[in-house]
This record gives C-alpha cells, sequence and structure tokens, in this order.
C-alpha cells in the first residue's frame, strides 16, 4: 500500500518536474508572454487613482487604493498562471492522440493537473516578478501578517484546482464537442465580473454581491486576492467552505462527466 | 487606375476565399464570432456596473465608452476581418522565410501578404461595434457619417500599425511576441478613456502606441463634431501607414528565404 503511494506520488512528481524543466528551458517564451502584465497592472493602477481621486476617498468597501493595487495584482496572477489544459485535450481530440494518451499508465486528468502545475509554478512567479516593481512604486509594501500566509496559500491552492476542475470539465466536452473555445470564453468572462478580476466582489452593486459570493467564480480569484490584502478569520472560514462545497459539487460531476466521455469518445484517424 | 482596378479585383477574391475557407467549419466560424461578440459584451458590462457604482470618472462616463467601444471594436473588426495576415502571422512568415510564396506572385507584396488571411472573430466585432453604436443616441446623419469615417480611419492605423510591429521582424529576427504584444497594448489602451493617462504614458498613447487615434480621438470627433480633429486623424493614418510601407519594404531588403516549402490551402 504504501510502496504503491510512493510509486503514485513520484511518478506525477515527475511529470511536474519535467514539465517545469521545459518551462525553464524556455524561460524567455514565457517571459514574453507574462509582460502582459505590466501593460495590465498599469492601466488598472491609472483607471483606480483615477476612482479614489474623484470620490475623494481613502477607501472604498473598506479597500484603500494601495489595497486595490494589490488585489489587482493578486487576482491576476492568479488568473493568468492557471492550468490552461482544456485547450490541449481539444487539442488531442481532434488529432486523434486522445487514444494513446488515455492508455497510458496514469489517471489522464491527474496527469495533466500535475503537468499543469510545472508550467503554473513558472507563469505565477514571472507574473508576479514582473507586476512587483510597478505595483510597490505606486502602492508600496504589502502588510500581510505571517500567521495569514499560510491560510491564503491554502485558499490560493484551493482556487486553483477548483479552477482545475472546471477547466477538466470544460475540456472533457471536447469528447463530444470537439472545440470548447466558446465554453471556456464564456468561463473565463464569468470570471471577469462574477469572479472580481475586473473588480472586486466588494465594488459590486449591493443586488449582484450576494449572488457572486455564492458562486464559485469567486473562489478561484477574488478569494485569495482579497484575503491577501484584508485578511480576516470570518471570511476566510466562508471561502474554505465554499470551496469544499464547490469542489465536491465540480469533482462528483468531473467523475460522471469522465466516465461518460471516455465511452462517447470517437477517435479519428490512426 | 486598370492596374488599380486589377488590384482590387485580386482582393476582392483573396477576401472571399478567405470567407469561404473560414465558413468551411461551420460550428467553428459561428462560435469565434458568438464568442468575440460575448468577450465584447462582458467588457460592456464591467463599464456599465463600473460608472453606475462611480460616476463621471475624468470627463468620461457611460455614454463615451459607448462610443468608445463602438469606434475601437467596429475599426479593429474591419481592419483584420479583411486584412489579418499582421502582427505575429506577419512576423512569423518573416522569420521563417516564408514569404517566397507571395514574391513570386505579379501583384503587391504587401497587399497580398496581409489580406491573405481573415481573422473569423472580428466578425462579432463588427456587430458588437454597430450594435454597441445603437445605444449611443447620436443618429443625426453627421454624427453617423463621423462615426463610420473614424471608424474606417481606425481599422486603417490598426493595420497599419500591425504592419510596423510585424515587420520589426526583418529587423530583430523572431519578433512574434513583441509584435502581438505592442497590438495588444494598442487595443487595451483604446478601450480606456485616454484621460487616466497622462504625462509620458500619455504621449507614448500619440507615437509609439497610438491607441489615441483609434479609440479617445474619433470619440472627441462624434462627440465634438471636430472637422479640424477629423483632418489630423486622416494625417495620423497617412503617417503610420508611411513608415509601415517604409520598414516593410526597406526590410525587405534583409529578408532571407527559408527555401521551405509551402503548401497554402
Amino acid at each position: 500500500m504504501l510502496l504503491q503511494l510512493r510509486r503514485t506520488t513520484t511518478k506525477y512528481a515527475a511529470i511536474t518536474m519535467t514539465n517545469l524543466q521545459n518551462q525553464l528551458a524556455y524561460v524567455w517564451e514565457a517571459l514574453n508572454r507574462a509582460v502582459f502584465i505590466v501593460l495590465i497592472m498599469f492601466v488598472f493602477i491609472q483607471l483606480w487613482t483615477a476612482v479614489y481621486e474623484s470620490q475623494g476617498a481613502t477607501e472604498i468597501a473598506g479597500l484603500s487604493l494601495a489595497a486595490t493595487i494589490w488585489y489587482f495584482l493578486i487576482a491576476e496572477v492568479m488568473e493568468l498562471g492557471k492550468i490552461r489544459h482544456d485547450e490541449r485535450i481539444s487539442e488531442e481530440v481532434k488529432d486523434g492522440s486522445v487514444a494513446y494518451t488515455l492508455t497510458r499508465p496514469y489517471n489522464y486528468l491527474a496527469y495533466h493537473f500535475f503537468n499543469g502545475l510545472g508550467e503554473t509554478a513558472v507563469k505565477m512567479t514571472l507574473i508576479f516578478l514582473l507586476g512587483l516593481p510597478l505595483v510597490v512604486y505606486y502602492a508600496g509594501w504589502p502588510t500581510i501578517q505571517p500567521q495569514h500566509a499560510l491560510p491564503v496559500l491554502l485558499v490560493a491552492a484551493l482556487a486553483m484546482l477548483l479552477d482545475f476542475f472546471v477547466f477538466s470539465i470544460i475540456g472533457l466536452l471536447a469528447f463530444v464537442t470537439e472545440d470548447t473555445f466558446s465554453f471556456r470564453l464564456i468561463y473565463q468572462k464569468l470570471v471577469f465580473i462574477l469572479g472580481g478580476l475586473m473588480l472586486p466582489l466588494d465594488f459590486l452593486p449591493g443586488w449582484l454581491q450576494p449572488l457572486a459570493r455564492v458562486l464559485p467564480f469567486n473562489l478561484t480569484t477574488y478569494a485569495p486576492a482579497k484575503l491577501f490584502v484584508a485578511f480576516t478569520w470570518a471570511q476566510f472560514w466562508q471561502i474554505l467552505a465554499l470551496q469544499a462545497i464547490w469542489l465536491t459539487i465540480f469533482g462528483l460531476v468531473l467523475l460522471r462527466q469522465y466516465q461518460w466521455a471516455t465511452r462517447q469518445l470517437a477517435v479519428n484517424g490512426g | 487606375m486598370k492596374r488599380i482596378q486589377a488590384e482590387l479585383i485580386f482582393l476582392r477574391a483573396l477576401v472571399g476565399v478567405n470567407l469561404a475557407s473560414a465558413m468551411e467549419y461551420r460550428a467553428s466560424f459561428i462560435s469565434q464570432i458568438v464568442g468575440m461578440f460575448i468577450n465584447n459584451g462582458i467588457y460592456f458590462v464591467f463599464w456599465i456596473i463600473f460608472f453606475n457604482q462611480f460616476g463621471t470618472i475624468r470627463g468620461y462616463n457611460v455614454d463615451e465608452i459607448f462610443l468608445l467601444f463602438a469606434i475601437v471594436t467596429l475599426g479593429y473588426g474591419l481592419g483584420f476581418m479583411f486584412a489579418g495576415n499582421t502582427r505575429q502571422y506577419m512576423a512569423y512568415l518573416v522569420a521563417q522565410g516564408r514569404l517566397d510564396y507571395y514574391l513570386v506572385f505579379p501583384r503587391n507584396l504587401l497587399l497580398h501578404v496581409i489580406f491573405s488571411k481573415m481573422i473569423v472573430s472580428t466578425v462579432g466585432d463588427v456587430a458588437f461595434g454597430l450594435i454597441a453604436y445603437s445605444f449611443t443616441g447620436r443618429f443625426t446623419l453627421v454624427e453617423i457619417g463621423l462615426f463610420l469615417t473614424t471608424a474606417v480611419l481606425a481599422a486603417i492605423i490598426f493595420v497599419g500599425y500591425s504592419v510596423i510591429t510585424g515587420s520589426l521582424a526583418f529587423y530583430m529576427g523572431n519578433a512574434q511576441y513583441a509584435s502581438q504584444q505592442m497590438t495588444n497594448a494598442m487595443l487595451t489602451f483604446a478601450l480606456y478613456p485616454n484621460s487616466l493617462f497622462s504625462g509620458a504614458a500619455r504621449m507614448m498613447l500619440y507615437t509609439v502606441i497610438p491607441a489615441a487615434f483609434v479609440g479617445s480621438v474619433p470619440v472627441d470627433i462624434v462627440r465634438n463634431q471636430d472637422g479640424r480633429l477629423l483632418l489630423l486623424l486622416v494625417g495620423a493614418a497617412i503617417l503610420v501607414w508611411l513608415i509601415a510601407l517604409f520598414l516593410f519594404y526597406y526590410g525587405l531588403r534583409r529578408y532571407e528565404s527559408g527555401s521551405a516549402i509551402n503548401v497554402n490551402i
């Protein structure tokens, strides 16, 4: 039993390390892609500086301008660093290579998760480091307490897992629809508004906030970013409970869908 | 005159082939258009919520944003619906030495290259731009005329600028990411009120990344019915294209064939 567990851990750790090495070998390309964060952060900083000026306020919904700027950096790191394996699944289905990958001695979805982790680690680090100088220049250093670091990291890790579940559900739709572009786009755009990527949930109209808070979208982006800039234990437990509920729901859906999709699969070519 | 006519017939044929090729995959064609429409719509929803919550910001309110989105998306859509083979696509052709295919044709090289690709999702941008304009409440003939004129000028500037960024490959080799980022930057900045930016950043929007000429300047032209500003916009479009032509044809002297066998379907 223990030996089996050790073998499994070694196998998936090797998958993560292989992709991590791949990403590091082509770090210049990853850097080129990540540089977009500088532009986005610059635009956001200008926009929200203008908003705080026009409101004549030092705080909006409990967030200072500096906290808002840091919020957007963390939200962007979460969003831009996510595992994007649904496109790969779609490609594998289209070119027929899924017939080979499904029969390999690993769990198909676990492979994508651990493979994606290697890429995500590089992407998130680069995005954070590139955005950092601009954010520090305009907002200074954040005031996060050391005892809050672990809970924030836990929520961030669960946010990634939840997002992976959703993208897996979207990706597996390719087994039937082949192309998942529109499903992905709709999900991403829901994260933009209801997930707090473009506007912290606290800034949404009063009627929309309760709905946005219980939906899963905010748990992938808003949750870690908000806890990073304004941590409260009450909000942490609330977020953790919601993440557990949505992980269970999406986990069950994914399990069922995986069994169904592999039966529906039609492979082209040979 | 005959030569121009022949070029136009050729370009029309290219656009026709591009469209037929894109429509071959009907589901993908429709999903890309609908997807882009939803994409633009979400940004639109963001601005509606934003201005409802915070009111006017530096002279911009939701009406100006409707107009800004209408012009930018229509301009971007018109430009890349017809002339999509620019930016990173052009940079790729140059860096890989794949311009040979175009060089052997007795046609205008640059026009042939840029009109050889259609970006399908931009059909969604065009539709969105026209619908967004219907929210502006500016329906006099002059306003509609200025809207359409400035959108076409924005399209010309978008394509001209993307030829500039694509041509960078002649000078720096692999310019795919640089050209993509520069064009994305132009679009991103164009969709935000110009008044947010000041100093060097504002200067940049009129020079290195001329987003002001496809966003806020056209908005001011329609809003104030400003003929002089319109002339400035025409001047900007001419200047962008003069730079694009210079960079492309001067860079072409440095082009090296990749001796690759191209199969263009």
